[in-house]
């Protein structure tokens, strides 16, 4: 009877807010609203069952929130489950689009839901809808003290609101804990253990409203990101590294009076309950290179540990955070090329994950940057959402024309968007060879400056005395180094008349000896031919006087080894052909070696000598 | 077509020891070069010897100096 006479009483309240004829003849016949208060991230889960009374097909189902709240909405999901019961496993998820339907009141924000098939009529659908809000959790008292629990207040409407009629309907409210300030109460309300129960409240008008607010105790450490920015930087040299900079506050209520770190150090578990004193991020499997470091590179505490999959980086501000501080960090860290980039149908295409890895942080701003290798081209993002695309260019290591970027903007953003995005791009991969390339031609540019240093004549005045004896000397030098190489050609020559000596003792093929001698002959003119005019510069320049002497009883030396070595070669081959006693020759010979022997040890301490002028 | 993961053209577990072996070699020829330059006078010097040396060096040391990069974790 109660509840008949409060209903009445909220008719006048709803006719006032219905402005025109709801155009829809479809119905909710149930609804079982569930608003999970346990974080700083308002979740509210509703299942509807839509009922079409009309007599068109119906295609699409709007979903309504008041303006304050839709401000605040971060994500909306809308999603229907094949199958009844416990047997439902595959959600399909629907789309949702922003829509302004003519003659609805003016401060409600209309979602529209595309129903797979249409709905004809007197059927019924069944739709699961996900709703996610930040800062909709309001601190009160709006400061407290170190010692103070944090209060929160949520408010919201009992009733579902609607553009259609609701004909049965509950909601609850589920809370951190069971420690709850005060709350709305009406008929049929019940606190049990953490949760209160609102309902169920029975065919509803649509845009019936009656205000709840659920003032509670939470203590669950409120840290916003006001801005991330991630950067993924692709090498096609086997590596992406991330690097996220976060600017980040605790967003609960801020901290009335000072800070004692002896109380807060003291008591922990009750002094500043709401602080944060770490963050734990969860990084991808086989991320390597992991860092952490604040604004002006202070290295905190950070511990790192990791399982097949998954990395966790637990990381602490240098002081624990309490409602309204500061702090900004940057973490970065390596992962394997072949965990995320892949290539289909001729292009290449990354595949990672979109939002922070921190749990249940909310980011008012978040920039992803992708930055692509430099050569790529055709690039285009698929983001599963809305986001603000953009490029730029972005100049990093051994770049020429610089590395193209792509940036994704996004505000409001909760872990319900940590899912995958890709990039797709074209590159060749020839254009890896671009950075061997600019530091192999580093490297070739300063030998050739040391080249062409080696080959210029720096010296200013061309005809003064000092100059031209320095050339004079230089050109002596050269000329004794060619000398010094003929002599050295005329000595391997020798060496090739021994071996065939050697070569007729043990085949006694006197006919390939003779050959080799004709042709030694042959070089040793040759050679000659070639001394000649490089002994009469020498001969002739003052600046060779020095050397001369030398270079003359090098040429001595090696014309008396020649004759020895001829005389030996002929006495040889003679004892051969005449088949004279092989003793006779031998003792011949063997006077004649000693003297070479000698020869040629004192021609190459002069070539040692003159090689060193 | 099924995505195919792409990896690095060289594997990853080679950069140092392609560094270390690509610059030695760089390093050696470097000497040899700059040695060739000291002792060879002006006239006996070959432009096209001096080049080769230079270029040779010079591919060892760039990809050497890459691998370097790559193996210290800049990842060009």
């Amino acid at each position: 009877m109660a509840s008949m006479s409060l209903r009445f009483a909220f008719v006048l309240f709803w006719i006032s807010i219905l402005s025109s004829t709801v155009l829809s003849d479809l119905v909710i016949s149930k609804i079982d609203r569930r608003i999970d208060l346990t974080s700083q991230i308002v979740r509210v889960v509703s299942s509807l069952k839509v009922e079409n009374r009309g007599r068109d097909t119906a295609s699409e189902v709007l979903l309504a929130f008041p303006d304050i709240q839709a401000k605040n909405l971060a994500y909306l999901q809308s999603s229907h489950h094949e199958g009844k019961g416990k047997g439902k496993q595959s959600a399909v998820s629907l789309p949702v689009t922003l829509v302004q339907p003519e003659g609805m009141p003016s401060d409600l924000t209309f979602y529209s839901t595309s129903l797979p098939k249409g709905l004809e009529k007197g059927e019924s659908f069944t739709l699961d809808v996900l709703a996610v809000f930040t800062h909709s959790l309001k601190p009160f008292p709006e400061e407290i003290t170190q010692a103070d629990v944090q209060l929160v207040v949520y408010q919201d409407s009992a009733y579902y609101i609607s553009p259609y009629e609701v004909r049965f309907q509950t909601l609850a409210v589920r809370l951190p804990s069971g420690r709850v300030e005060s709350y709305t109460k009406y008929p049929s309300t019940k606190l049990v253990e953490s949760d209160i129960k609102y309902g169920p409240f029975e065919n509803l008008p649509p845009f019936s409203y009656i205000p709840i607010a659920v003032h509670f105790e939470s203590s669950y450490p409120f840290a916003v990101v006001q801005e991330l920015e991630r950067e993924l930087e692709i090498s096609h040299w086997g590596n992406i590294q991330v690097t996220e900079h976060y600017s980040l506050v605790h967003g609960g209520a801020p901290l009335k009076g000072g800070f004692s770190r002896i109380e807060y150090q003291s008591r922990p578990p009750i002094r500043g309950e709401s602080s944060i004193r770490h963050f734990i991020a969860m990084l991808p499997p086989r991320a390597h290179s992991v860092y952490y470091r604040d604004e002006i590179g202070n290295i905190s505490t950070s511990h790192l540990w990791s399982d097949s999959k998954m990395t966790y980086l637990q990381i602490e501000p240098r002081y624990p955070m309490f409602g309204g501080w500061r702090t900004s960090f940057t973490i970065g860290y390596g992962l394997p090329l072949r965990d995320l980039l892949y290539e289909a149908d001729g292009k290449r295409f990354l595949n990672i994950t979109f939002g922070c890895p921190i749990n249940e942080i909310v980011i008012d701003h978040l920039i992803v940057k992708v930055v692509l290798p430099e050569g790529s081209k055709e690039i285009s993002a698929a983001v599963p959402f809305v986001t603000k695309q953009s490029q730029e260019v972005k100049y990093s290591h051994l770049d020429i024309v610089g590395r193209p970027v792509i940036v994704l903007e996004k505000t409001n953003v909760v872990p319900e968007h940590n899912i995958h995005f890709q990039v797709y791009y074209k590159f060749n991969n020839l254009a890896l060879l671009m950075e061997p390339f600019l530091l192999i031609s580093g490297f070739f540019f300063l030998f050739i400056a040391c080249i062409v240093y080696m080959h210029t004549d720096a010296s200013i005045s061309k005809f003064s005395a000092s100059y031209l004896a320095k050339q004079q000397l230089d050109e002596v030098r050269a000329t004794v180094q060619q000398v010094l190489s003929i002599i050295n050609r005329v000595l391997a020559v020798h060496n090739k008349l021994e071996t065939s000596l050697r070569d007729l003792s043990r085949t006694g093929d006197v006919q390939s000896c003779k050959a080799a001698r004709k042709a030694a002959d042959g070089s040793f003119k040759d050679l000659a031919k070639e001394l000649k005019p490089l002994l009469g510069y020498l001969q002739s320049s003052p600046q060779a006087s020095q050397i001369w002497p030398k270079v003359e009883e090098l040429l001595s030396k090696e014309k008396e080894l020649q004759e020895k070595l001829m005389g030996k070669h002929s006495a040889i081959v003679d004892g051969f052909e005449k088949k004279s006693a092989r003793r006779e020759v031998e003792n011949r010979v063997a006077s004649i070696d000693q003297k070479l022997a000698i020869l040629r040890q004192e021609a190459d301490e002069l070539l040692d000598a003159l090689d060193d002028f | 077509m099924a995505p195919k993961p792409i990896t690095s053209p060289v594997p990853v577990e080679w950069y140092p020891s392609l560094s270390v072996l690509m610059l030695s070699i760089g390093l050696v020829l470097t000497a040899s070069f700059f040695i060739y330059e000291a002792t060879s006078s002006k006239r006996s010097r070959s432009l096209a010897k001096e080049i080769t040396i230079g270029a040779v060096s010079s591919f060892f040391l760039g990809f050497g100096s890459l691998f370097l990069l790559l193996a210290t974790g800049v990842y060009v």
